[in-house]
């Protein structure tokens, strides 16, 4: 008797997680929209620290995360065009875009080893949080077999960037 | 009955005799490949990794590294031997293979990926 309401207790939160990841899940044309803001978010905060960042390496950095970002949207871009889909917003990439605008705001008013550091802990946290929601949510939940490969073929840069973001990170606590 | 064993035996003849001609031939080509011009190889990279991670060549072998993803990737020997610098998105860069010896790689923008290049 136990083992039976166990057995249905479990099965009754295992049928509202799925209620609420299917409830949550983003169609692909809102993971189209999510893709493309979370690029432009980073390629945002590199344009301001590609001439503001103090540290060399941090501004080459900057530079790249222009570049590859700007590869990653042009990819999506021509793959959303081929598929026909309208990137739709969502919650997602509203709250993306309002997070990338408050972070330029911030980091506008740093400067020098400050600015470095914030935009560099930024980077951090972005790409981790990009990461997880790859892997929870945009890779998981993408329909379209093409644009799921996209999403797989990109997460490892993303992979990459956050080793090199983490690997500034601790030489600018080091110099500080 | 002497007849079919005579085909029988005749057909057993042709039959060593193609064997060794075969094997004779592939021992040949084996030798010929040995001293043939140097070949060319491909490293795939896609999905920020070299495709395949290691391989193995000959001395005076070519190696061409194509870029499939959508931004820039390095091919950059650890100790130096070889450094392509930024590969374009759709283009590739090649390096004739100069001495022996294993050569660990990477790109620099990238440094999770790694690769390896035997030279014998």
């Amino acid at each position: 008797m136990k083992t039976t309401t166990i057995a249905f207790v479990s099965t009754l939160v295992f049928v509202s997680a799925v209620a609420v990841a299917q409830e949550a899940a983003p169609n692909d044309a809102q993971i189209a929209s999510i893709v493309v803001t979370a690029n432009q978010v980073d390629i945002d905060a590199g344009k301001l620290a590609k001439t503001k960042a103090s540290d060399k390496e941090v501004r080459a950095f900057a530079r790249q995360m222009i570049t590859d970002h700007t590869g990653v949207n042009q990819s999506a871009t021509a793959l959303v065009k081929k598929l026909m889909v309208k990137p739709e917003d969502n919650p997602t990439s509203a709250s993306l875009k309002a997070g990338g605008e408050a972070n330029v705001k911030k980091l506008k008013g740093l400067k020098g080893a400050a600015f470095d550091r914030a935009y560099v802990d930024n980077e951090v946290a972005y790409h981790q949080a990009v990461i997880d929601a790859l892997d929870k949510t945009l890779i998981p939940s993408a329909t379209n077999e093409e644009l799921k490969a996209l999403l797989v073929k990109v997460r490892p840069a993303f992979v990459a960037h956050l080793e090199h973001a983490k690997q500034m990170q601790a030489a600018l606590a080091k110099k500080s | 009955m002497v007849r079919t064993s005579m085909i029988v035996r005749t057909q057993y003849r042709i039959a060593a005799v193609l064997v060794i001609a075969v094997v004779l031939a592939g021992a040949a080509g084996t030798g010929f490949a040995a001293d043939a011009a140097p070949a060319t190889h491909t490293v795939l990279i896609d999905g920020t990794r070299f495709e395949p991670e290691t391989l193995t060549v000959r001395a005076g072998d070519t190696v061409i590294w194509i870029n499939n993803d959508p931004f820039p990737h390095t091919a950059t020997a650890v100790a130096g031997a070889f450094d392509s610098e930024s590969i374009a998105p759709n283009k590739s860069w090649e390096y004739t293979t100069k001495r022996a010896g294993v050569f660990p790689y990477s790109c620099t923008l990238h440094k999770t990926m790694k690769g390896t290049l035997h030279v014998e």
